[in-house]
Order: structure tokens, then sequence, then C-alpha cells
């Protein structure tokens, strides 16, 4: 099974060891993680080795919404996906995730391991790989052997 | 909605009926099963346990809410949380009550804009202790909700302020 760099953020630790354990439960990647307590700790950890993004919206110091905004911004990181887990749930506020703030997904706590399976199932193939990355990497090559030809 | 909170001495019925039902679903969805209201708010004394401490607001209203927990229901509520009681005096019990109201918080955010109060949660707080006295402010409005659930008693206070 692929291992695969996941970043979890959220303020409340109880809450990070709640993804982690639905994370593991679900079997569909070996997961290795990376937690970071508000979006400027996030954003101190994030680089090119994270590959996707568990996300709260109310943290100090950054919301996950400000801190999804600037790694949007960064460039080049529309691949990974970004997954909000938050208690927010107006409409109101899925919408400024969703479409202002450009995470993936919206996931409302208190959630279970089967929410969570069926919220990101869709970003990974049978070997644990994540969907996106691979179809990248498919572009990539295939770009590839047309400039080479 | 505003003129009515400005002139009242009690909190609207309206809203009291939105954070009652916000409560029991948000406790529904922790615990399998829904916490049953009871009119009897019990007597006053200080608390064994843990209370946690957010707000929705606008600029115009704050609306505070303090869930207070007996100890015996908080730890009945670790489990059925995460999977397994976590000692009392540990941080993670204030981190678990502090993250339940923030959850409560969002649910009450998402009722209460159906009827016309708009506002954001604040980030909670949350004290834990064996001789906890709940202030409740005596100008604003206040109301004291307790709830019979699965694991024991709970209680949720909530006042309605004009923002400072």
């Amino acid at each position: 099974m692929a291992q695969i760099r996941a970043l979890i953020v959220d303020d409340s630790k109880i809450m990070r060891s709640a993804v982690k354990r639905a994370l593991s439960q679900l079997m569909i990647a070996d997961f290795e993680y990376v937690e970071a307590m508000n979006g400027e700790d996030a954003l101190n950890q994030f680089d090119d080795s994270i590959e996707i993004i568990f996300l709260d919206w109310n943290m100090p110091k950054m919301t996950g919404v400000e801190f999804s905004k600037a790694v949007r911004e960064k460039g080049n990181t529309d691949h990974i996906p970004i997954i909000m887990v938050t208690a927010e749930k107006s409409m109101g506020k899925v919408d400024v995730a969703l479409n202002e703030g450009g995470a993936n997904e919206y996931i409302t706590k208190p959630f279970t391991a089967d929410k969570m399976h069926k919220t990101i199932k869709r970003y990974f193939d049978d070997e644990g790989n994540l969907v996106t990355q691979k179809e990248t990497e498919e572009k990539k090559s295939f770009f590839s052997n047309i400039l080479k030809s | 909605m505003t003129e009515k909170i400005l002139d009242s001495k009690t909190i609207p019925e309206e809203i009291v009926d939105v954070v009652k039902q916000s409560v029991i679903n948000t406790f529904e969805s922790i615990l399998g099963v829904p916490p049953v209201y009871d009119e009897d708010s019990g007597p006053e004394g200080p608390l064994n346990g843990v209370i946690g401490n957010i707000a929705v607001f606008n600029p115009e209203r704050t609306l505070s809410l303090m869930l207070a927990m007996p100890k015996e229901t908080a730890l009945g509520l670790s489990e059925a949380f995460i999977g397994f009681e976590i000692p009392f005096e540990s941080n993670d019990m204030g981190d678990l009550i502090g993250e339940i109201s923030n959850i409560l918080a969002g649910e009450v955010a998402a009722n209460i804009e159906k009827i016309g109060f708009r506002g954001q949660s604040s980030l909670p707080t949350a004290t834990r202790g064996s001789d906890l006295t709940l202030f409740m402010p005596n100008k604003p409005p206040s109301e004291k909700l307790k709830f019979k659930g699965p694991n024991g008693d709970f209680w949720l206070n909530m006042a309605l302020s004009e923002s400072n």
C-alpha cells in the first residue's frame, strides 16, 4: 500500500487524534502524519512532501480557510486535496471554504470513519495512491514522451 | 429580532428553542441517542467537573454558551467521543469539552441563522475543577437548561448580551 504524507491541522489534539484514528481505520493508504496546531503552524510545516491536508476552520493565529487560500496561492498545489474537517455548518461557510478558500471537500464534526471514507475515497486508487497525484504523473509522462519523440 | 432582544428581560423563546434543539442534535450525533431536556434545571451549587465556554456573536449581539459537565458525565462522554475514557485530570479533558462546545456552537450558529441571528463562533475555552461556580451576569437575559444523557446530567447556560 502506498505511503501518503498527510498534514492534519487542528488546534484540538483530541480532534487531530480522531482524524488519525479514522484514517487508520479506512485502510485505503498507509498514512504518515504531520500535525499542526493552527494555520500559521501549518504554513511553516507545509512543503512539497505534503500530499493531502485535513483542515479545521476555527483556529487561533490563522484560520483554516486563510491557510487553504495561502496554500493555493503558492501555485502548483491544485493536486493536493484539502479536506475541511470543521464544526462550522452553515451553507454560507461551506460555500466560502469550497469556492473562496480552495478546499475540495467539507466534513462536519463530529464525523465517523464511514463519513470520512465516503468523502475521501475518490482521491485514492486501489493501491492507495492519490488519484490526483497519479494523474499528474501520467500527464508528465505523456508530455515527456512527446518531447522525446 | 434585534428590537425584541433589546427590549427583552429574558432570552426570546425562539432562540432558547433553537439552542435547546441544537444541544439535542449535537449530543445525539456524539452519543447515538438524544439527551432529554429536563424542565427542572436543578439546584444551584458548585460543580465538580468541566465547563466549556464559547460564544456565537456578531457586531450587535453575543450569545454566550456555557456547557457544564459533571465529572462522571464528562468521563462517559470521552469514551463515546474518542473511544476510550481519558483521565479527568488530564489536559485532554479540557480539550475534549472545548471541542464539544465548538461543535455545539457550530450547530447553534447554523440554526440560529435561520431565525435572523447571523453570527460566527468564538474560540472555545474550558475550565476544569472541583468547586466551580457558574457566574451568570444579572443584567443580560440568561437561561439555564438541564439535559439528561445516557452518561449523566449536564447543563447548558446561555446569556444574550450586547457585543462590546
